[in-house]
């Protein structure tokens, strides 16, 4: 059961079942009893939809008189406040991002790719030059626009991991961003080609990327999952949308997670998750009306719904060892040379 | 004040909790953990990083990028450590603020809305004021163009060489009665029976066949040119943009959210589309295309006329519409009439054609 009242120190964590086995005593025969448990570890969020509002006011009070400039550091408070009331195992996460960062991750992103393209685009469109720099100009605009996606999605990812610590710990992301490019781009011109019946490969293959090359301290998380197990059910529910109006994509997400938390591991211990469709049904379907009959006001409270909601489906098994766990901090400043280091240095639009 | 305290370590290398005790001493905290060693953290570089919220502990770091932290779970401690050490580098405002901080809140929250409510009557129409009249005709044409290639492509204008002319005449006499302009002013009659008229930016007016052939005489049609001209001149078009633009980036400031104004965006390009202008916009544009009117020595009747007939009842559904888009009808003739006080006799427009058949420049209509 949630606990609404505000400033309570809310916790989904129960505390670990003490070892049924008693000790094993050594004896010349016979296994040793490893006392298992059946702990489960859950995320607690502390968080609530009105200390978020209060800051989301104050942003948009200071985002209103600087004339939008402000964006960037009401953006580090809400992360700083929704990290910060998140926990695990009695500690609280933190965040670690500064304002200037989203900053300079805004400006890289608009000189390499924003800029370009409006450049690109009144190439094609307004200047009077030869047809085919026009059509040059046209391809070089959708591959620009292809190519950032990947390249956005790695960066942010990279740069949010390495800003978030737990115990003083952080996270961080290895994966490189033309690894990814070419996961992306080949993944959605085969969803093409296949007329989306790759879809599930996909997926599965970007979250093998995402989760595999993600670590806490030097410590690597794990993904074995495949696509083909996703693919009965993507083709079963293609048969089921037009009977059910589209409703039967909440069991797939939800099967989806279900999946991909199923097969994440960390070290020996294993995620899982018990969502529903019916439940994400639930949950989507009352975050529309809040949202509708608030005018949008209560996004806030919507957000800090679907944090506990995700929190309260998904678990941690198995034995969780961090006596091994050391510090392997990556900094954002550039860590590579020529383009590719330049991609994969962390950035955040924002 | 207490002085010693229960806590836990954190090494800033390792994720293992250490179970610690913290005393508050003269110089600095001191820390000793279950596994016996000592540290001393001197005041000045203590930090503190959470704590301010009710019920949540309190977080003391110290070092650099990747700090040792002390998390001590009873929130009473702030209290006695600012009473020790007043000089703790860091701080954040404690829960003891709470009330304070809420009124601030509230307060907040009031300047938003009324900065909002500024931004959107008086700061964004403003900006697109001063803003469209720098903005080079060239941009403008070239928009127009775009525009145009959508509302009126070339397979469905009516294109007759004999009949052109004159009702290019009609706009060059009411252009030449305006004040100079950068624009070269085009004219395309769409073969379709809608009763509309329409002006893209940068000198491009469009008028459906369906207006056209209601008009009665060649003054009609100039009413409803100057009309358009003027919209082209004041560069209404221009600043509904700039206006949409700037209203979807306060919506996403409002929201936090920048797919708001992409939706906006479409919102504008529709908007665009269909060319509607602000009720302000369409009230200048009526004044001032019956001052052209009356400059060109064009009989103002006409456009009256135009618009009584229209304002009748039982129309059909497409002149509906053209007045839908359009302020109140009566109240338009209403305005117009106080205007129509001409300085001298009106010069009559194309005396020596034939009205009604130039109006049938389009070709009969296909289904």
């Amino acid at each position: 059961m949630e606990v609404q009242s505000p400033g309570s120190s809310a916790s989904f964590f129960r505390k670990p079942l003490p070892p049924s086995a008693p000790p094993p005593s050594p004896g010349p025969s016979g296994p040793l009893a490893l006392p298992t448990g059946g702990i489960r570890r859950r995320l607690s969020f502390h968080g609530t939809g009105g200390g978020l509002f209060a800051i989301h006011v104050v942003n948009v009070l200071f985002i209103l008189l600087t004339l939008g400039i402000y964006y960037f550091w009401g953006k580090t408070r809400v992360r700083r406040y929704v990290f910060g009331q998140t926990g695990f195992e009695g500690d609280r996460f933190a965040y670690h991002g500064t304002a200037r960062e989203l900053l300079l991750g805004f400006a890289k992103a608009f000189g390499v790719f924003f800029l370009p393209i409006v450049v690109l685009t009144v190439v094609r469109d307004v200047l009077d030059v030869d047809r085919l720099i026009k059509g040059a100009a046209a391809l070089l605009i959708s591959l620009l626009f292809l190519m950032f996606i990947p390249v956005a999605m790695v960066g942010a990812r990279r740069y949010r991991l390495s800003r978030i610590s737990w115990r003083g710990i952080r996270f961080s992301f290895h994966g490189r961003a033309l690894e990814f490019v070419k996961i992306f781009v080949a993944g959605t011109l085969l969803v093409g080609l296949t007329f989306g019946l790759y879809y599930p490969f996909f997926v599965t293959r970007r979250q093998a990327f995402m989760i595999a090359n993600s670590y806490f301290g030097n410590e690597r998380f794990g993904f074995d999952g495949r696509g083909r197990e996703l693919f009965g059910p993507f083709l079963f529910n293609i048969l089921l949308t037009l009977p059910t109006l589209g409703l039967c994509w909440f069991w797939f997400a939800a099967r989806k997670r279900r999946l991909f938390w199923r097969h994440t591991s960390f070290g020996t211990a294993r995620f899982a998750s018990g969502v529903t469709g019916g439940a994400l049904l639930g949950l989507w379907v009352v975050n529309i009306v809040l949202l509708v009959v608030t005018l949008g006001l209560a996004s806030p409270w919507v957000r800090v719904r679907n944090i506990r909601f995700a929190f309260r489906y998904l678990d941690l098994r198995g034995p969780l060892d961090l006596e091994r766990i050391r510090q392997q901090a990556q900094y954002a400043s550039a860590t590579g040379e020529g383009l590719a280091g330049f991609l994969d240095t962390g950035f955040d639009l924002g | 004040m207490r002085i010693e305290w229960e806590a836990h370590y954190l090494d800033g290398q390792t994720a293992i909790r250490h179970p610690a005790a913290v005393r508050l001493m003269r110089e600095g905290l001191e820390v000793v953990t279950a596994g016996g060693w000592t540290r001393l953290w001197p005041y000045r570089e203590i930090r503190q990083t959470q704590g301010s919220y009710a019920g949540e502990e309190v977080r003391l770091e110290r070092g650099g990028e990747l700090p040792e932290a002390l998390v001590i779970p009873d929130p009473a401690f702030l209290e006695s450590l600012f009473e020790a050490a007043p000089q703790v580098s860091a701080r954040l405002p404690g829960p003891a603020g709470r009330g304070r901080r809420l009124r601030l809140t509230v307060l907040a929250g009031g300047a938003v809305i009324a900065l909002t409510g500024a931004f959107y009557l008086w700061g964004i129409p403003a900006l697109a004021a001063l803003v469209a009249p720098r903005v080079p005709v060239a941009w403008e044409e070239s928009l127009g163009r775009a525009v145009i290639d959508q509302l009126a492509p070339a397979a469905e204008l009516c294109v007759d060489p004999r009949r052109q002319p004159a009702l290019d005449a009609i706009v060059a006499r009411l252009v030449a009665a305006a004040p100079p302009s950068p624009y070269r002013f085009h004219l395309l009659v769409v073969n379709r029976p809608a009763v509309n008229a329409l002006a893209a930016p940068g000198g491009y007016i469009v008028v459906f066949r369906g207006l056209l052939e209601r008009t009665r005489t060649p003054d009609e049609l100039a009413g409803v040119l100057a009309h358009e001209i003027e919209h082209v001149l004041r560069r209404h078009t221009t600043r509904a943009l700039i206006q949409h633009v700037s209203t979807g980036l306060l919506l996403a400031a409002l929201t936090g959210d920048m797919t708001g104004p992409l939706a906006y965006g479409l919102e504008s390009a529709r908007v665009l589309g269909q060319l509607q202008y602000s009720r302000h916009a369409e009230e200048e544009a009526d004044m001032e295309g019956m001052k052209l009117l009356l400059a060109a020595r064009v009989a103002p009747d006409g456009m009256l006329a135009f618009l009584d007939e229209l304002a009748k009842a039982d129309q059909p559904r497409s002149v509906r519409t053209y007045l839908s888009t359009h302020p109140s009808t009566r109240d338009r003739i209403a305005r117009l009439r106080a205007l129509a006080a001409a300085p001298g006799p009106p010069v009559p427009l194309l005396p020596d054609q034939d009205w009604q058949d130039i109006k049938r420049l389009c070709p009969p209509a296909a289904p």
